[in-house]
């Protein structure tokens, strides 16, 4: 166990310490995008080199590479994530504004098409060879090669412009200030509708072919045939012993994906002017926003850690051959 | 099997829907009808779209342009500038000592701050002071370094005391300082970090009511007891928009602008007589920074020839589809009277090119542009310029690297666009770095006119900085952007540009007065 604590913290140094230097190694500094425009959105005032100076000195940005990050790592260590240069706020609250919105979008929509996808595939596996799971089959195949960010400009163009059955973007109505809170809730899963159809659309696939595949696997070993020699109806074979043992793979792959979902949704997010974690790192990257993006990546990597470790109980849990022990050298073989 | 696919598709589009409906039917109209209680007289809403310009504070602001007017509706500067020109704003008027260093103005005795205190000239001298004490931790205007001395001389009278002349009312200083309230600023350590709802408490036209970083979002209040007369707004919106010429049309926003080749955006709107549009300036520049400083640009020569075998209206047709105009090569706007309009042309001339490099040697020169999001433009050029005899390498990278090598002095050619243009200023800005071209001459004429107190011969000394310009060619101006607001005919709201654009030169049209009734 004490091995193990050490190894993580190993881990996390090195990760920190990755996302410390890496967006410093890039060409181009936190103030470039102040004196640097758009047409139409024109800097009223321009940085003199004198200002310039001034503004990094304010950003501790001038002293020793080596102070900076001790500096960071010191922060750390008290909570404190730092302050955003180019959001000017503290970066947890940027990052806690933007996250709670990719948890709600990326939540429900991996809740869909994780159901979606496995009842499906079930159901596909269980009726193999008919057209039915012939016709799902290709169906999936279809719509799983599609980019997101294409399937979202097509359901923008058709839903939100031809028809204006939902809206063209954003996460709420900018007019509801009155409103009750149902009524916020109602407009903010209205919003809601389009990304996570984009998102289910292009992501259930995976889930879906991965337990079809299982299944299949499962399908044939002795103790369903077993299950079914001592007359279990054919319902109690498919819920009781098929499925909880093909669930063990799409477990574990629903848990690495979770881990990326915080960025995952990018494209998406970026279609329909979601408010979430993806666009923000995009910006935060483009303008060089040390502190937001050690902030952005920080949280990423503990979201995949911890989305690790919970596949590695969750395996302990649904297959009791693997001990919470056990779980490393199963995922290593 | 087709029958399977079908039925599969349709079970799912039959649970999408059904989420949809869901939603659909409660809340499919959205409007600020919906959400009021007073049904009359209905308030007017009016939508803008916009993103996250920071908290609209003086000082947690976004620097840039769109940043300073969403702060602008909520504070109020010493002058303001309308349609066309400089307009009294706190302040009546204004008197200058002979030096040019010392002015007396004398403010307005109705204003009250949004908290309902009285604005005084306390207020003036405090703010200056201010800022000049912050100046470390804000990008400000250059000139409030100049500001030696604020104080208030009575109640209603502020008098600020310069180290250098500046140029009057035209300058930025008075048009762009944000007056901030003492009473609420007075012991804030770090102005930029401060974001309680008291930062926003100024003498605007406007409160706000809502903002959301993440959202872009920001909504505004009518100040019922504004001082510069009753706004014509109740409630102003700035949402989010991903496309905006998709939100104008689809009613969600009730202005818009649009610039350069979304000229053929406009020009599809512009036949619906629901809409009206207004055409502006151009108060941008794209252009291509040639880099004095080594070779094989520090030929003269070189510059000449890459002067002529640009064909700058080529890229004007072909990319912004005659959405720009060819550039003044002075920098200047030519929608100001700065603009020099004598200077040479370098008419396009591949010929004339070739025999230029010919005579100075520099056939089959290798240069490098380097450029970020302006891959059209690049192209063209790379075209022009083989077509003359030299060997074109483009390289293309994200904007802040771009940004980093123009700052090292790490290029030969660099594809770089900036605003400003409308004000003389914009001759010796960091925008074109100093990293890469250097003349005493030019320096000494450019620190003389911004002290110059006559307009005339301010303008003869601008005019001759642009002739150094265009005949030194440290930079290739291509193209001006247009610009256009197109707007709901009937929203209630007349928009127009400013003379010189907002402040120290902002060429958005959402200048507060545009919601005062006037």
């Amino acid at each position: 166990m004490g091995t193990k604590a050490i190894q993580t913290l190993l881990t996390l140094l090195t990760l920190v310490s990755l996302n410390f230097f890496l967006p410093r190694l890039m060409p181009g500094d936190p103030l470039s995008y102040l004196d640097n425009n758009d047409p139409g959105t024109d800097s009223a005032m321009l940085l003199t080199e004198e200002m310039r100076s001034q503004l990094l000195a304010y950003y501790g940005l001038d002293r020793p590479l080596g102070e900076q990050y001790l500096r960071y790592l010191g922060g750390l260590l008290r909570g404190d994530m730092g302050w955003s240069i180019y959001y000017n706020a503290p970066v947890w609250n940027v990052l806690w504004g933007r996250l709670k919105w990719t948890l709600l979008l990326v939540g429900t929509a991996t809740a869909i098409y994780v159901t979606l996808g496995s009842v499906l595939g079930a159901f596909s596996a269980w009726k193999r060879g008919t057209p039915a799971d012939a016709g799902l089959l290709v169906a999936t195949f279809a719509l799983g090669s599609w980019p997101s960010f294409f399937l979202a400009m097509l359901l923008v163009i058709a839903f939100g412009l031809h028809w204006q059955l939902f809206p063209v973007g954003g996460a709420r109505s900018p007019y509801l200030l009155d409103a009750s809170r149902w009524e916020k809730a109602r407009d903010v899963a209205y919003h809601m509708v389009l990304p996570v159809a984009a998102l289910v659309l292009t992501q259930f696939s995976g889930v879906y072919m991965l337990m079809r595949n299982a299944m299949l696997g499962v399908l044939g070993e002795d103790y369903i045939r077993t299950a079914y020699g001592k007359g279990a109806p054919e319902r109690r074979v498919l819920f009781q012993h098929a499925l909880p043992n093909a669930l063990l793979p799409v477990v574990t792959m629903i848990a690495m994906r979770l881990g990326f979902v915080l960025m995952g949704s990018m494209f998406v997010e970026v279609v329909f002017a979601y408010p979430g974690m993806g666009t923000m790192i995009r910006e935060a990257c483009m303008a060089r926003d040390y502190p937001m993006l050690q902030g952005a990546f920080l949280i990423t990597m503990l979201f995949i850690m911890a989305c690790n470790l919970a596949a590695d109980l969750l395996y302990g849990f649904l297959d009791p051959r693997v001990g919470p022990s056990g779980a490393r050298e199963v995922r290593s073989a | 099997m087709g029958g399977q696919i079908w039925h599969a598709l349709k079970g799912m589009l039959l649970i999408l829907a059904s989420i949809g409906l869901a939603g659909c039917r409660t809340t499919s109209v959205p409007g600020p009808e919906s959400a009021t209680t007073t049904p009359t007289p209905e308030p007017l809403v009016f939508t803008y779209p916009g993103e996250d310009w920071g908290y609209p504070s003086p000082f947690a602001r976004d620097p840039r342009g769109p940043g300073y007017v969403r702060m602008s509706l909520l504070f109020d500067t010493l002058t303001w500038k309308d349609e066309s020109g400089v307009v009294p704003w706190l302040a009546e008027s204004w008197e200058m000592s002979e030096d040019g260093k010392t002015w007396t103005f004398d403010l307005r005795r109705d204003v009250r701050w949004h908290d309902g205190q009285p604005f005084t000239a306390e207020d003036v001298a405090f703010t200056f002071a201010y800022i000049r004490e912050h100046a470390s931790e804000i990008s400000w205007s250059g000139e409030i370094a100049k500001v030696e001395r604020a104080e208030a001389i009575d109640e209603h009278t502020a008098r600020l005391t310069l180290s250098d002349p500046i140029a009057g009312p035209h300058s930025n200083l008075f048009g762009s300082v944000p007056i901030i309230p003492k009473h609420l600023w007075e012991g804030i350590e770090d102005p930029v970090k401060y974001l309680a709802p008291e930062a926003l408490v100024g003498t605007g036209p406007f409160t706000l009511d809502t903002y959301s970083k993440e959202e872009g979002l920001y909504i505004y209040q009518k100040n019922t007891a504004f001082w510069g007369g009753a706004v014509a707004v109740d409630t102003l919106v700035f949402p989010k928009v991903q496309d905006t010429a998709v939100a104008l049309q689809a009613g969600k926003t009730d202005m818009a602008s649009f610039s350069g080749n979304e000229i053929t955006v406009v020009k599809q709107i512009e036949p619906d007589p629901g809409y009206a549009v207004l055409p502006g300036p151009s108060f941008w520049v794209l252009q291509v920074i040639l880099n004095t400083k080594r070779a094989p640009f520090d030929e003269l020569a070189l510059r000449q020839a890459v002067a002529h075998a640009v064909d700058r209206q080529r890229i004007v047709d072909q990319v912004t589809q005659g959405g720009a105009v060819v550039a003044n090569l002075g920098i200047v706007s030519p929608s100001t009277e700065w603009a020099n309009p004598n200077l040479p042309g370098y008419a396009h001339d591949p010929d004339k090119a070739k025999q230029i490099l010919q005579e100075a040697g520099l056939e089959n020169q290798a240069v490098t542009i380097i450029q970020s999001g302006w891959d059209r433009e690049a192209e063209l050029i790379q075209a022009d310029l083989e077509a003359v005899g030299l060997q074109v390498t483009v390289k293309s990278a994200d904007r802040a690297t771009v940004d980093g090598l123009l700052k090292e002095g790490r290029f030969d050619m660099a594809i770089s666009g900036h605003g400003g243009i409308a004000n003389p200023s914009t001759l010796r800005t960091p925008a074109w770095p100093a990293t890469t071209y250097e003349n005493a001459t030019y320096d000494a004429l450019f620190a003389a006119q911004s002290v110059e107190m006559d307009k005339p011969a301010r303008r003869a000394q601008v005019w001759e900085l642009q002739a150094i310009l265009a005949k030194e060619l440290p930079v290739l101006a291509l193209y001006h952007p247009l610009m256009w607001v197109v707007y709901e005919a009937d929203a209630g709201i007349t928009p127009f540009y400013t003379a010189e654009g907002i402040a120290g030169g902002i060429p958005i049209e959402l200048n507060k007065l545009i919601f005062l009734e006037r």
